[in-house]
């Protein structure tokens, strides 16, 4: 489970372990919300503070890119995609305009899952789930404690489902699944124990939590705002504003 | 006094199966049972019944009296327990939130969960151990941590389903004295296993079930020498000739 730091929650002492997971989640949801219109400034200033926030929390980028590979490959498909045309033929038709664009595009995805991986690593799932319930209570129609229960679960359950993956992974490699040219017939064997392996364990999950009397009316870790979050929210209204240059 | 009793349980599983037979069993406040039986026997299952996380076809569970069928929460309260496999039952990203988690499902105070919490580390000894990450925590140090998770919900009975399973020879040695410990301060203690060597002279009672049934039922010094043919293997010192003997020193 080493592997899988960046993603799950790592307990530390940092600026951002201490700020209040209402004050995290509010500057990811702003900051993600404003990215579609940020441009060159609004994206370096964002990713110096968050390059700087993952060496603050103890998180070493080259543990982030191993973990994150997958949606990096899905970045480049997505930068493949909208910069290559076919104007009247076979012939690919690569643009610089259009390459500028899909790098930004790209960049903005990268900065959001980056702020997501940052939130999860440096607050507790419980701490999640009670700034979820704080946040959705006001809503009339939705049922606060079982959103934030289901959200507290994947966010539980994804390293554990990364984990297995990866097991089955070198479990299969070990046999020599390298032989096999064909993608889609590695794709089942791959995915089929997969499936069956996360199943299972969230059935046992699940066993687990109800002999432990599990029930959404819980008691909630006491969320406070500190003088820390005064300051986090002012950063984060500062790295908003430069929005509104190119 | 009989604080958990089962009469004539049955239970066939989706696929057919039958997992239980017939099974009554009364457990008396502050036992010490072995549930010993092949793989397959329903030795897993019938914990499951204990406390309401399966229910039976026919017949029925009661813990201090009361149905668990009818209130398995408050079942589950009284009656904790230990899974085989302890990364299935570890929950918090951190030690202190393992240990929490079923306190603040009873809706508990937070000054009464730390207190709790830390009861129930000191009691398998990982103070100390608040912050870190269960899953970086050796075999032996998860399966004291899934002991103390169902010690900070104050349960009078421990279910264990085969906890020494997968533990190396200290690991094992450190939560069978911690078992010992539980039980010399008051928990009813219900172990279910299929390595009889290592808990027996510890045990009270003995119960062989084989095939959904229970075979066997009595003190250990009696029913020891027949478990051979249910396919459990004696202790070495019963193969030797020289009866029951300690595993630990």
């Amino acid at each position: 489970m080493d592997e899988l730091s960046t993603i799950g929650f790592a307990p530390g002492q940092s600026p951002l372990h201490q700020l209040d997971p209402r004050t995290k989640q509010a500057l990811l949801m702003g900051l993600s919300a404003i990215s579609p219109w940020g441009r060159l400034t609004f994206l370096v200033s964002l990713s110096v503070v968050i390059l700087l926030s993952f060496r603050a929390a103890g998180i070493r980028l080259s543990r982030l890119i191993g973990d994150i590979r997958y949606f990096l490959l899905f970045l480049l498909f997505v930068f493949v995609v909208r910069t290559v045309t076919f104007s009247g033929g076979w012939i690919p038709n690569i643009s610089v305009e259009l390459a500028g664009e899909a790098l930004m595009v790209c960049w903005r995805l990268l900065m959001v899952v980056s702020m997501g991986a940052l939130l999860m690593a440096t607050t507790r799932a419980a701490d999640i789930r009670a700034a979820l319930v704080w946040y959705l209570k006001p809503i009339p129609v939705v049922d606060e404690k079982m959103a934030a229960t289901m959200v507290g679960l994947v966010v539980r359950f994804l390293p554990v489902i990364l984990f297995q993956a990866a097991e089955i992974s070198d479990a299969q490699r070990a046999r020599g699944i390298e032989r096999r040219k064909n993608p889609l017939s590695r794709l089942m064997i791959f995915s089929l124990p997969l499936f069956r392996r996360v199943f299972l364990s969230a059935d046992e999950l699940v066993a687990a939590m109800q002999a432990r009397c599990y029930s959404e009316h819980r008691t909630l870790p006491d969320l406070s705002f500190s003088r820390h979050d005064g300051l986090a929210i002012g950063a984060g209204i500062l790295i908003s504003l430069t929005v509104l240059f190119p | 006094m009989s604080i958990i009793q089962t009469t004539h349980l049955y239970h066939r599983f989706a696929d057919d199966t039958q997992g239980l037979c017939d099974v009554s069993l009364a457990f008396n406040e502050g036992e010490f049972t072995v549930i010993a039986g092949a793989n397959g026997s329903g030795k897993t299952t019938l914990l499951r019944h204990l406390n309401g996380l399966l229910l039976p076809e026919s017949g029925a569970v009661t813990v201090c009296g009361k149905s668990v069928e009818e209130d398995p929460m408050a079942a589950r309260q009284q009656v904790g327990m230990v899974f085989q496999d302890a990364d299935s039952q570890i929950v918090g990203e951190t030690v202190y939130d393992d240990a929490a988690f079923g306190p603040e499902n009873l809706a508990l105070g937070r000054l009464q969960i730390n207190r709790r919490v830390t009861r129930a580390l000191e009691a398998v000894d990982l103070c100390g151990f608040e912050n870190k990450r269960p899953h970086h925590l050796s075999g032996g140090e998860k399966r004291r941590l899934a002991i103390a998770g169902v010690l900070a919900m104050a349960p009078r009975v421990l279910l264990m389903d085969e906890p020494f399973s997968n533990l190396d020879y200290p690991a094992t040695c450190l939560v069978l004295d911690q078992i010992l410990n539980l039980h010399s301060n008051g928990h009813t203690i219900i172990i279910t296993t299929h390595d009889l060597e290592k808990v027996v002279a510890h045990a009270q009672r003995l119960v062989v079930m084989a095939d959904g049934r229970v075979v066997e039922d009595g003190l250990p010094t009696e029913v020891i020498d027949g478990v051979a043919r249910y396919g459990i293997r004696p202790p070495c010192s019963v193969q030797l000739g020289k009866g029951i003997r300690p595993w630990m020193s």
